[in-house]
């Protein structure tokens, strides 16, 4: 038993090592989002007032009541955990063709818990990074609660675990890091704009609303939105708990994957 | 006696192609077992079926016992990799790498610590043991994953194409490191090369693979022995040339250029006393003698018709002397 837990530690050990080491990645992955929110939301943000308290009144109601910068910035924060987490599965990628992959795949331990070791480790070394753009993004945008920030995190968590799950389960059936990063980038886009993260679902037509209801993103933006603003538009225990379900189910199909994987592929 | 490595007529195939066909042989234990042949001979295969990263396509294979498609996780436990390309976290330093693989095998705290230390000591690589491994060189990055292998202390350890791409000096310094393993440790060793002086250096048996299947097997004296012939060069205190006649193991003799007799033999270990009592008989004195043997090439030769390819390093044929 102690033997499976080996393995998950290990991994989780190996993932933040490596990522302290590649200190470029982490200024990147933070300055980027907060870049997001500066550029985006100042811009879009300007579009969005009128000096017209009438008007103003009006377009705040659209995004739940918040300023746009506000509204935006749980967005952002949520998709920084997103791409983050979906991307890391390139680190596998990465292993295979530095061939670290075949030292774990020849360890003793089961290979579910070499995957789940993996994806909570970045899970962890992604949730921190959020964790600095969240406290950054209090200086920019004014309408965010700090009493919401653990249980956002929570949701974080969930959304990170689920699509670094899912990126391992890609990874470890493609071999190119360009064919990976192109593949992401094809997947990534589509998925942010049908989560609510720029817009709020109830003013997309009804079939980008249908698409954006079987996106785990959309229940994490909305619970994350609703802990750090108190606006929402589910409720956030359904949100948790499809988040959850959906998560899980990635989880399922990337011990599939890497428990089959042999070095054929 | 009890086999440590198994395999049982042993079949992988990719597609069309037969990358092992129907290999069968038995490791014994403390032994070092090396197959021999060119790129694309099923070594890798074979051993990549062994470490269980590849399942047969139909024969058997055996662990200390254990079925290795069966009980894959038995297995794992019990051996140590070292894969052609290297599988180091470039981005860590070589204790963290050490660090890993021992946690990963489940050992911990100070007695993991202890080993770390002990292995790169081993593998002369303690004073590097916090720099990122990005900065090793080829024949370092070698040396630590010989002893990143060794940290769980496996019955049996895999070394495939140890010393490919390294140049002469570092090579020498991995085989001296085999050899250390072997005299310091309890260990059954199973190594692939294409080198034939590699194989000669360091194998108590060598298997000659090629096209996926095992053509000789034995050691390097018997498999040279298969090819029959040595030759034995003699030269004399007085410059007079005297051959032998044949008969008797002697094939032929002739004189050769610049003094001395070369003969052809059967096999020059059993037939070099003779030559001794026989030219000591006619009262003539030897002033050097010589032997050659020949090499696992031309035994390779010999069996495919073809040069053992891709072993393109001139290696001078091993020439013993006395005086």
């Amino acid at each position: 038993m102690s033997n499976y837990f080996n393995a998950f530690y290990t991994m989780i050990y190996r993932q933040i090592r490596r990522f302290i080491r590649a200190r470029s990645r982490v200024v990147v992955s933070i300055v980027q989002p907060i870049l997001w929110i500066i550029l985006f939301g100042m811009g879009m943000g300007g579009v969005f007032s009128f000096s017209n308290p009438m008007i103003d009144q009006f377009i705040r109601q659209q995004f739940g009541g918040l300023d746009y910068v506000t509204f935006l910035a749980t967005g952002i924060i949520s998709m920084s955990v997103f791409i983050g987490s979906f991307i890391s599965g390139i680190s596998v990628i990465f292993d295979k063709q530095f061939g670290f992959l075949k030292e774990t795949l020849v360890a003793p331990s089961p290979r579910a818990f070499v995957l789940l070791g993996r994806a909570v480790g970045d899970s962890i070394v992604i949730l921190l990074n959020s964790t600095i753009i969240m406290a950054l993004s209090f200086l920019i945008a004014k309408g965010l609660r700090v009493e919401g920030v653990p249980v956002a995190i929570a949701y974080g968590f969930l959304l990170s675990i689920g699509f670094s799950s899912l990126g391992i389960a890609i990874a470890t059936k493609m071999n190119s890091m360009e064919g990976f990063q192109m593949l992401m980038n094809l997947l990534v886009m589509p998925l942010q704009f049908l989560s609510g993260i720029f817009f709020p679902l109830q003013r997309m037509p009804e079939w980008m609303q249908l698409i954006a209801r079987a996106n785990p993103l959309t229940y994490a933006v909305d619970g994350i939105r609703y802990w750090l603003t108190g606006v929402s538009e589910f409720d956030p225990l359904l949100d948790m708990i499809l988040l959850s379900t959906l998560s899980l189910i990635f989880i399922v199909i990337a011990i599939i994957t890497f428990e089959r994987a042999t070095i054929e592929d | 006696m009890q086999s440590v490595i198994e395999t049982r007529n042993l079949v992988k195939k990719f597609k069309d192609v037969v990358a092992v066909d129907s290999v069968s042989f038995k490791v014994y234990r403390n032994e070092i077992y090396g197959l021999l042949g060119p790129n694309g001979a099923g070594k890798t295969t074979t051993i990549n079926i062994l470490i269980t990263l590849l399942k047969p396509t139909s024969g058997e294979a055996y662990i200390e016992g254990i079925d290795v498609v069966k009980k894959p996780a038995e297995v794992r436990k019990r051996i140590g990799v070292v894969f052609q390309d290297p599988t180091l976290d470039m981005f860590l330093t070589a204790y963290e790498n050490m660090y890993i693989h021992g946690r990963i095998y489940g050992l911990s705290g100070k007695e993991l610590e202890k080993r770390i230390y002990e292995l790169l000591d081993f593998v002369d690589l303690k004073q590097y043991a916090n720099k990122v491994v990005r900065y090793f060189s080829g024949g370092m990055r070698r040396r630590l994953e010989i002893a990143r292998a060794l940290i769980h202390e496996p019955a049996i350890l895999f070394l495939d194409e140890p010393t490919v791409g390294l140049d002469p000096q570092t090579r020498n310094k991995v085989w001296e490191y085999i050899m250390r393993i072997r005299k310091e440790k309890e260990i059954t060793i199973l190594m692939t090369t294409h080198y034939m002086d590699e194989a000669e250096m360091l194998c108590d048996r060598i298997a000659i693979m090629d096209h996926g299947k095992i053509i000789a097997e034995g050691t390097a004296d018997y498999l040279k022995s298969l090819i029959g012939s040595d030759i034995i060069i003699v030269r004399f205190q007085e410059q007079r040339n005297i051959c032998l006649e044949p008969g008797n193991g002697i094939i032929s003799c002739k004189e050769i250029v610049g003094g001395g007799v070369e003969l052809v033999v059967r096999d020059a270990t059993k037939i070099l006393p003779k030559i001794f009592e026989e030219y000591e008989a006619r009262g003539i004195s030897i002033a050097e003698i010589s032997y050659r043997r020949p090499s696992l090439n031309e035994v390779f030769l010999h069996l495919t018709g073809r040069e053992l390819r891709d072993s393109l390093e001139d290696t001078p044929r091993p020439t013993r002397r006395w005086r």
